[in-house]
C-alpha cells in the first residue's frame, strides 16, 4: 500500500511538471514583448542610471519638450510652446489644454516648478546638471517660467523627468527620502506606465491613455512587457521562436544568425557611444614614459592601430570607424578631420615617424629607445578586465606596436581600480569607452584641466582648448556653437592622446512580422529602441493577428510523463510486498 | 543493533546534561565562528583600495559636490575603524543598511532574492541527495555488475561536467530546439497567473536549471555512499542476519545502510549549507533571479553593504547547517564524544 502512495505521488509530482501552464494573459490584449540584458536597479528616476531604466522613463514620465526622432531637435512636450526673454536667460513655456496624469490629476504649472526647484534644492542626481542654475517661476495654471542665472545654451531643452507632485510632494522630504522612494505608484504622463515591477526578471507596462501625444487615438498597443535575460543566447533564440518581439544587446556573434531569419530586422544603432585607446598624457603625478610626451610618438602609435581589424573581428563589421571624439549622441559633433590630417593605419608611415624623431632600436633587440639610446620604450597598457573587449584589443594593440618597434606589458585591472590607475597616472595606454549624452557639454568638459584627476582620463589638456570650452558653454547661436566645439575636438585630435577607434552600436533585432512603425533614433543610424526619447513604443501598430508566443508542442510533453508514470509504476509496483516473516 | 563503545562514553552521551553540554559547546563554537566571520568580511571588502561611490557615477553627468556628499552620507570618509564600529552595531540590530546601488534596504534585496535561490537549489540539494545515495546503495549492494559500473560512471560523467555548461546544452537542446521548455525566467513575463497555475508555470520553468544541478552533484552522494556501504559490507553483523534468513533487500535497507548513511548525513548537511549561496553559474544560464545574480551585480560596485550583507548571509547557513550537521553526527553515532 505504501508503495502504491508513493508511485501515484511521485507520478503525479512528475505530471505536475508538464502540465501545459495555463497563464490567465488575456489574449485580447495587444502585448509588444522586449528582451534585454541589463537589470533595473531602481525605477526612481533620481537617481538610477542604467540605461534600461532609462528606456521606463522614457516612457513613463512625458517631459517638458521633447527631442525629434530624427536629429534631437527640441520640440513641444508637454509644453507647447516657449518665448524667450531677458537675452535669452529666461524662457516661458505653455503647456497643453488639458493634461492629465495617468490617475486623472491636472498636470499643472506647478508640477513642473516644484519638480524643478525640488531637483535643484535637493540636488537630485540626475537632474542636477540640467536644473543647477534654473528657478522655476508659476506664471498661472498653464505658463510657467524658467530663468537661468548664467547663459545656458541648452535652453529652451527641458527635458528632466516630471514626477507627479501630489504622489511625491509628500514622500520628497529630502534627498535620503527621494532616494530611497521605490517610485512604483504607477502615476505618470507618458505613452505608457509602470503596471509591475518584478526585479531580476520583468517591467510591465500598460498603456496611459491620457498621454498626450495620442492624439485622440486609442494607443494600439495595450502592453509593453521587458524581459531581462542573463543569457544572451537564450534572449536571442527567444526572437528567432517568435517569444519576443525585439531584443536589445545581443552579442555581436549572433547577428549572423539573425540576419538569416527573413522575419527578423538587425539594427547597429549608433547613438555617439565609442571606444577609444587612451594615452597618459602626462599632467598628473604618475608620468607615462618619457616617450609619450612626445606628440610625434603619439602619432605614430595612431598610425599604427589597424582599427578596420578590429571592426572585423570583434563586432563583425558592425562597428563604424571613427576619427576624432564624438562628445554627443548626434554625430554632427564630430568634426571633419581633412584627409591630410587623419592618422590612418600605415604601420610604416609610423615606423617612418619614430625614425625621423631620433627613436631608434639602437641595440637590435626589437624595441626602440629614446633618441640618446636609454630607457626603451616599453608601454604598461591597462586591461579592464570588467570590459568586454578589452582583453582582445589588448592583445592586438601588443601586437601592432610590437610590430613597429615598441613593447607592451599587459596589466589587467578591474574597472574600479582602473579608475584609480588612471586618475594616479601610473599607466601609459588602457582602452576604455564612453556613452556621451545629447549634449556635448559634460563630455567636452572631461579634456579639460578642471577634470584632472576626476573625469579627464586623458591626463592632458591645453589653454585653447579649455578657453573654447569656456566659449561654447555660454554661445547661445547653435552654428557658432558647433564650430567652437569642432575646432576643440581638432586640438583634441591634433594632441593624439585619445585615439577613438569606433562608433560603438547598440546591437538590437526586431521581427517585422509582429509590429510594424520601428523609428531610428537619430535618423537612419540610430536605434530603434534604448535610445535619448525612445520616440518608437507610441507609434508601433500591430501587424494583422499577434503571432502566438512558442511553446512546446505539448502532446509531446504527456508522451514522456505518461512514459515516466509507467515506468515508475511498474518498477516499483513490481517489487514483493514485505512479508510479516520478514519484519525485525 | 550497533556496536557499542566503552560504558562511560555512552553514560556520557545519553544522559540530558551530557548532550546539553555537547549542544551549548557547539553553539559557542557556533556562534565564535559567525562572529568571526563578521570582522573578516568588512576588512575583507575594504583590502581592496575601491571607491564604491565615485565608480557608480563614473561617466553620468554628475557634480562633484554630489559625490562628495554621498560618500560623507555612506560613512565612507571616516576612519576605517569608525566605519567598523558602525557596521558592528548596526549588524547586532540586524540593520544590514542601504545598497548603494538601489538605495533600497540590503535585507529586502536579499530577501527578494532568497526564494528562488532556496526553490532551486534546494529541490536539486534534496533530488541529488536521494537520488545519488540510492544510485550509490545500489553500486555498493551489486558490486561490479554492470548496475555498478552504470551508475559509477554515469553520475561521475555528469560530475565532471561543468554545470553551466551542462546547463547550456539542455537549454539547446530542450528549450530552444524542442521548445518543451521556456528559455528564461522564473514564470512567463507578464503572466498574472495565481494559484496552482503560477505554481505549475514556476515548475515548468524551474524543471531544466532543477535537473541541470542535481545531475551535477548526483556523483558526491553516490560515489560515498557507495564506499561508505561497502565498508560496513563487511561487517559480521549482516552474516548474522542473512544467516536469520532474512531477504536481501531487507539486510541492505535495515541493517547495513543505516549504518553507511553516516558520512553521507554529514554530506547532506553540509551541501544544504551551501543552497543559499546559489549556483551563480547556472542562475545565469537559465536567468533565474536568486542570489547568485545579486552577488555578481553586487560585486559589480562593489555595492558595500549588499556584499556584506550577503556574505553574512551566506556565512551563517554555512555554520547553522555545519553545526546541525555536527549534532546530528554525535546524535546518530553513540560513538562520538561529547
Amino acid at each position: 500500500m505504501r508503495r502504491l502512495t508513493t508511485a501515484v505521488g511521485l507520478a503525479t509530482l512528475v505530471s505536475l511538471l508538464f502540465v501545459p501552464h495555463v497563464t490567465a494573459q488575456d489574449d485580447e490584449l495587444v502585448t509588444l514583448r522586449i528582451g534585454l540584458t541589463q537589470d533595473w536597479e531602481t525605477l526612481n528616476p533620481t537617481v538610477g542610471f542604467a540605461v534600461s531604466e532609462y528606456e521606463i522613463w522614457n516612457l513613463h514620465y512625458a517631459t517638458l519638450t521633447d527631442k525629434a526622432a530624427d536629429d534631437f531637435a527640441t520640440i513641444p512636450g508637454l509644453a507647447e510652446s516657449w518665448e524667450e526673454s531677458n537675452g535669452g536667460l529666461t524662457y516661458t513655456y505653455t503647456l497643453r489644454q488639458g493634461l492629465e496624469w495617468s490617475d486623472g490629476e491636472p498636470i499643472t504649472a506647478e508640477d513642473v516648478a516644484w519638480n524643478v526647484n525640488t531637483a535643484r534644492e535637493q540636488e537630485w542626481d540626475n537632474m542636477i546638471s540640467a536644473v543647477a542654475n534654473i528657478e522655476a517661476t508659476v506664471v498661472d495654471e498653464r505658463t510657467v517660467e524658467l530663468t537661468s542665472s548664467v547663459p545656458d545654451p541648452k535652453l529652451p531643452t527641458m527635458d528632466v523627468y516630471l514626477v507627479p507632485r501630489h504622489i511625491w510632494e509628500p514622500i520628497a522630504t529630502d534627498y535620503d527620502a527621494t532616494t530611497q522612494y521605490e517610485a512604483l505608484d504607477g502615476v505618470g504622463s507618458g505613452p505608457f506606465v509602470v503596471s509591475d515591477f518584478a526585479k531580476g526578471q520583468s517591467v510591465t507596462m500598460v498603456a496611459n491613455p491620457k498621454y498626450w501625444g495620442w492624439g485622440g487615438d486609442t494607443p494600439a498597443i495595450d502592453q509593453v512587457i521587458f524581459q531581462l535575460f542573463e543569457n544572451p543566447d537564450a534572449m536571442v533564440a527567444a526572437l528567432l521562436q517568435g517569444q519576443l518581439d525585439a531584443i536589445h544587446g545581443f552579442p555581436p556573434g549572433s547577428a549572423e544568425a539573425l540576419e538569416a531569419d527573413p522575419d527578423i530586422e538587425v539594427v547597429a544603432g549608433q547613438q555617439g557611444g565609442f571606444d577609444e585607446i587612451a594615452i597618459n598624457g602626462g599632467a598628473v603625478d604618475g608620468q607615462p614614459h618619457p616617450a609619450l610626451l612626445d606628440v610625434a610618438v603619439r602619432r605614430a602609435i595612431s598610425h599604427a592601430v589597424d582599427k578596420a581589424a578590429v571592426i572585423e573581428d570583434l563586432w563583425f563589421g558592425l562597428a563604424t570607424p571613427l576619427e576624432a571624439v564624438s562628445p554627443g549622441a548626434d554625430t554632427k559633433w564630430i568634426p571633419d578631420i581633412p584627409e591630410d590630417g587623419q592618422f590612418g593605419y600605415d604601420p610604416e608611415l609610423a615606423k617612418q615617424i619614430l625614425d625621423g624623431a631620433g627613436y631608434l632600436d639602437t641595440d637590435g633587440d626589437g624595441v626602440r629607445e629614446m633618441p640618446d639610446g636609454s630607457n626603451p620604450i616599453v608601454l604598461r597598457h591597462a586591461v579592464n578586465t570588467d570590459g568586454d573587449q578589452a582583453a582582445a584589443i589588448g592583445d592586438l594593440f601588443k601586437g601592432w606596436m610590437e610590430a613597429i618597434g615598441i613593447g607592451v606589458e599587459l596589466e589587467s585591472y578591474d574597472q574600479d581600480a582602473l579608475y584609480g590607475v588612471i586618475v594616479e597616472g601610473t599607466y601609459d595606454t588602457f582602452f576604455w569607452g564612453w556613452t556621451p549624452f545629447v549634449d556635448p557639454d559634460p563630455m567636452l568638459s572631461y579634456f579639460t584641466e578642471a577634470e584632472l584627476a576626476n573625469y579627464n582620463d586623458a591626463n592632458w589638456f591645453d589653454p585653447e582648448y579649455d578657453r573654447l570650452y569656456l566659449e561654447q558653454k555660454q554661445e547661445l547661436d547653435p552654428e557658432r556653437r558647433l564650430e567652437i566645439v569642432h575646432q576643440m575636438l581638432t586640438i583634441l585630435h591634433d594632441a593624439a592622446v585619445y585615439i577613438p577607434l569606433y562608433l560603438g552600436p547598440d546591437l538590437q533585432a526586431y521581427r517585422t512580422d509582429t509590429f510594424e512603425g520601428w523609428v531610428r533614433q537619430p535618423a537612419e543610424i540610430g536605434p530603434v529602441m534604448f535610445s535619448n526619447s525612445s520616440p518608437s513604443y507610441a507609434l508601433l501598430r500591430p501587424i494583422g493577428a499577434e503571432g502566438d508566443g512558442g511553446g512546446g508542442p505539448n502532446w509531446a510533453l504527456i508522451g514522456v510523463a505518461a512514459a515516466v508514470v509507467v515506468l515508475g509504476g511498474a518498477i516499483l509496483l513490481g517489487r514483493r510486498r514485505t512479508g510479516a516473516d520478514e519484519r525485525e | 543493533m550497533r556496536t557499542s563503545g566503552s560504558d562511560r562514553l555512552t553514560t556520557e552521551t545519553t544522559t540530558a546534561r551530557g548532550r546539553g553540554r555537547l549542544v551549548r559547546r557547539k553553539l559557542l563554537g557556533s556562534f565564535l565562528t559567525l562572529v568571526f566571520v563578521l570582522v573578516f568580511n568588512f576588512f575583507l571588502f575594504r583590502v581592496v583600495q575601491t571607491d564604491p561611490i565615485g565608480s557608480l557615477f563614473r561617466g553620468r553627468n554628475v557634480p562633484q559636490e554630489t559625490i562628495d556628499d554621498l560618500r560623507t552620507a555612506f560613512g565612507l570618509d571616516e576612519p576605517l575603524i569608525t566605519q567598523f564600529v558602525y557596521y558592528v552595531r548596526e549588524t547586532a540590530q540586524l540593520n544590514f543598511g542601504v545598497s548603494y546601488q538601489s538605495r533600497q534596504p540590503v535585507w529586502e534585496g536579499i530577501t527578494t532574492a532568497v526564494p528562488a535561490t532556496v526553490a532551486l537549489v534546494g529541490v536539486a540539494a534534496i533530488l541529488s541527495a536521494v537520488i545519488g545515495t540510492i544510485g550509490g546503495i545500489v553500486a555498493a549492494w551489486r558490486r561490479n555488475t554492470w548496475r555498478d559500473h552504470a551508475i559509477t560512471s554515469g553520475t561521475m560523467v555528469f560530475y565532471a561536467m561543468p554545470d553551466f555548461w551542462l546547463g547550456m546544452i539542455l537549454l539547446v537542446g530542450f528549450a530552444v530546439v524542442l521548445g518543451w521548455f521556456p528559455v528564461a525566467g522564473i514564470v512567463d513575463a507578464g503572466s498574472t497567473a495565481s494559484g496552482l497555475a503560477r505554481f505549475a508555470d514556476q515548475a515548468h520553468h524551474m524543471f531544466l536549471p532543477a535537473l541541470t544541478l542535481t545531475l551535477a552533484y548526483l556523483g558526491e552522494y553516490t560515489l560515498i555512499t557507495r564506499s561508505s556501504l561497502l565498508d560496513v559490507m563487511g561487517e559480521d553483523y549482516l552474516v548474522v542476519a542473512r544467516a536469520k534468513g532474512l531477504r536481501d533487500t531487507v539486510v541492505r535497507n535495515r541493517h547495513a545502510v543505516p549504518n553507511a548513511l553516516l558520512p553521507v548525513v554529514t554530506l547532506a548537511a553540509i551541501n544544504f549549507g551551501f543552497v543559499l549561496s546559489g549556483a551563480i553559474a547556472v542562475e545565469a544560464v537559465f536567468s533565474w533571479p536568486g542570489l547568485g545574480k545579486a552577488t555578481a551585480d553586487a560585486i559589480r560596485g562593489p555595492d558595500l553593504p549588499m556584499l556584506q550583507g550577503l556574505f553574512l548571509v551566506f556565512s551563517a547557513s554555512v555554520i547553522v547547517f555545519n553545526l546541525l550537521a555536527d549534532l546530528a553526527y554525535a546524535w546518530l553515532d553513540p560513538r562520538v564524544e561529547p
